[in-house]
């Protein structure tokens, strides 16, 4: 079986596999072990099929992972509870004053939201479920109401909780915890790149923002807002307990369906049925991503056997790429692939090349992780496929092209903070390192 | 009968896979409690572990018949008709020979732990078979799963993972939310 092909020939032979399976309609999962099966069958006599049962076995019997059905699972429970309407009505009053006004609910609820839930189709849907039909009553502009709700739903992502971050961590090999941490402040950056946005288009076009709701008095604002009470200290909670090192992330994570099932209780959405389609709903998506990462585990450690990974590394090495070059090379690819395939997908097919070249390059894992979040939120606004226009498309009956140009500036803001966490790495390093001091 | 038989192996074992769900939850709960009182699990990451093993296969065959498992459709969605359909066999044809031949070795792991007596390495000493059930076990019911879906749609039916246009926007937007890959 063992034959020499040679590296280049055997990468072509890979990606020509990989893509002529994926584009017919293989699934994800299965394309990735085929992939990890052609190349060991290729270059090695070890047994195939053991190697295969045993890496799966290991990588799914894992402490880390059980932390990802149950963030899963809170977000799920979440999205089932009436936390939209109330995020909608406390948030309103507050921010009247602002160029923009109630769009910046968008941003503001989503990223309150996005601290309880890791994901963005999610996030984006709960917020947009009332802030959209809102919006269109009092005569907001369309295209800003919808591209500010794109936009903000990705913030699922790089605020943690985060789905894609557990998957980054686990196939990365680094702590979830590190890199949950490294998103908090890049979060608030994109926050607030967009409400600045917001702030500028608004005063620029001053006709497309209706006046003002007629004032309320203050203490009927703090009582409209006092809903929203129990979602903070859900999110306080969980932020104090992965910062200052109370909980691990799976134990953080067990915590946080917790709180989630009390404030469900509390808000009287907490039922039988909804438990059960919580529990059922979650399931479904954590076996969906587990799949992708049991084909992603066996595919890297077939792909040790090639040597791929080592050449390029020595690649990278050779070719003296500046770390800030090699950042803006796979900006470029993520970009482009984004376009096409979902973000879980992106992470797990890139990694097993990405990896050892930005090793070698010398980029911090940590930040890597959270630049590959903000490439995966552009993900979920760029035609043809992506999630956040799918949701916001069907919520508002506009076609995806529609959407998506509504959603172009907030793409362009993403790429912004790109630049700006590439110059200036500490924001995406300091807290990670406060809570674990390097060396 | 065969088809209510192979429906509910499917809907259990997704069921089984979310009573793991709950299980993964209480013994974290319970550790973290547990610890404030100086009670503890002796082993409760492992089985959490294992849970989450579990999990995540037996759940795998229900996942697959509800459409929720995730390939790139972007192409395969601009063709209809009998190309559709061989496209449909051949993606069907690849996963399924893959998940047999998958299937076989972890069944071959388990038999050999169970043969070699191996244990699990770490503070519960059991036989390392045991958990590997869940894995193996869930394989078993994704093979047969594709089988399943294999021959019903060489009979010329329409793929059950194909999911059926949405009746409402609100279903949709649910379906997103709740089931896609962001």
């Amino acid at each position: 079986m063992h034959t020499d092909i040679g590296l280049i020939n055997l990468s072509l032979i890979l990606l020509g596999v990989l893509i002529a399976v994926l584009s017919s309609g293989v699934w994800i999962a299965v394309a990735l072990g085929l992939i990890g099966f052609i190349a060991m069958l290729l270059t090695t006599s070890v047994p195939i099929g053991s190697v295969l049962a045993t890496t799966v076995w290991s990588a799914s019997a894992s402490w880390t992972l059980a932390a990802l059905p149950l963030f899963i699972w809170m977000g799920e429970i979440l999205f089932r509870t009436r936390l939209s309407e109330e995020m909608f009505r406390g948030l309103s009053p507050w921010l009247q004053w602002l160029p923009g006004r109630l769009v910046h609910v968008n941003v503001i609820g989503c990223g309150i939201f996005a601290a309880v839930s890791g994901s963005s189709a999610a996030t984006c849907a709960t917020i947009g479920k009332i802030a959209l039909p809102e919006l269109e009553k009092r005569g907001y502009d369309k295209d800003i109401s919808l591209g500010s709700l794109a936009g903000s739903g990705t913030l699922g992502l790089l605020i943690p909780p985060s789905i894609p971050m557990v998957v980054y961590a686990v196939t990365a090999n680094v702590s979830v915890l590190q890199v949950f941490l490294g998103g908090f402040l890049p979060g608030f950056l994109v926050m607030a790149l967009y409400s600045g946005y917001i702030i500028v288009w608004s005063l620029v076009h001053p006709g497309k923002i209706p006046p003002r709701d007629p004032p309320m008095p203050f203490r009927k604002k703090l009582s409209e807002s006092t809903k929203l009470i129990p979602c903070l200290l859900l999110i306080l909670g969980v932020f104090f307990s992965l910062v200052l090192g109370f909980a691990t992330a799976t134990e953080c994570a067990a915590w946080g369906v917790a709180g989630a099932l009390l404030l469900a209780w509390w808000s009287g959405t907490l039922n039988r049925k909804s438990f059960f389609e919580s529990v059922m709903s979650a399931t479904r998506l954590t076996c969906m991503i587990m799949f992708i990462l049991a084909g992603a585990a066996y595919t890297t450690a077939a792909m040790a056997y090639t040597g791929i990974p080592a050449a390029l590394a020595e690649w990278v090495k050779g070719q003296d790429l500046t770390p800030g070059m090699l950042a803006l090379y796979l900006s470029v690819m993520y970009i482009i692939l984004g376009c096409l395939i979902d973000g879980i997908s992106m992470i797990v097919l890139t990694m097993v090349i990405v990896l050892p070249m930005i090793k070698q390059a010398g980029l911090d894992l940590i930040w890597f992780g959270v630049y590959l979040v903000i490439h995966v939120e552009m993900a979920q606004i760029t035609p043809p496929v992506g999630f956040n226009l799918f949701v916001l498309q069907n919520m508002s009956g506009r076609d995806t092209f529609t959407v998506a140009r509504a959603a172009f500036p907030f793409f362009l803001l993403l790429i912004v903070a790109v630049f700006i966490i590439t110059e200036f790495p500490k924001i995406v390093l300091v807290l990670p390192h406060l809570a674990f001091p390097p060396g | 009968m065969m088809r209510i038989i192979l429906d509910r192996l499917y809907l259990f074992s997704g069921y089984a896979a979310g009573a793991f769900l709950v299980l993964i939850f209480g013994i974290m709960m319970f550790m973290s409690l547990g610890r404030q009182v100086g009670l503890n699990i002796p082993a409760g990451d492992d089985i959490a572990s294992w849970c989450m093993a579990a999990m995540a296969f037996l759940g795998l065959a229900h996942t697959f018949k509800r459409g929720e498992i995730i390939r790139v459709g972007v192409l395969i969605e601009q063709v209809s008709g009998r190309k559709r359909w061989a496209l449909e066999i051949f993606a069907l044809g690849v996963s399924t020979a893959f998940t047999l031949y998958f299937t076989w070795y972890a069944v071959a792991m388990t038999y050999d732990s169970w043969r070699f007596h191996d244990m699990a390495q770490g503070v519960l000493s059991i036989p390392l078979w045991f958990p590997q059930l869940g894995v193996t076990g869930g394989l078993v019911i994704l093979a047969i799963a594709l089988v399943d879906e294999m021959i019903h749609v060489l009979k010329g039916n329409k793929p059950s993972y194909d999911k059926e246009p949405p009746s409402s926007p609100d279903e949709f937007v649910e379906r997103i939310a709740s089931g896609g890959g962001g």
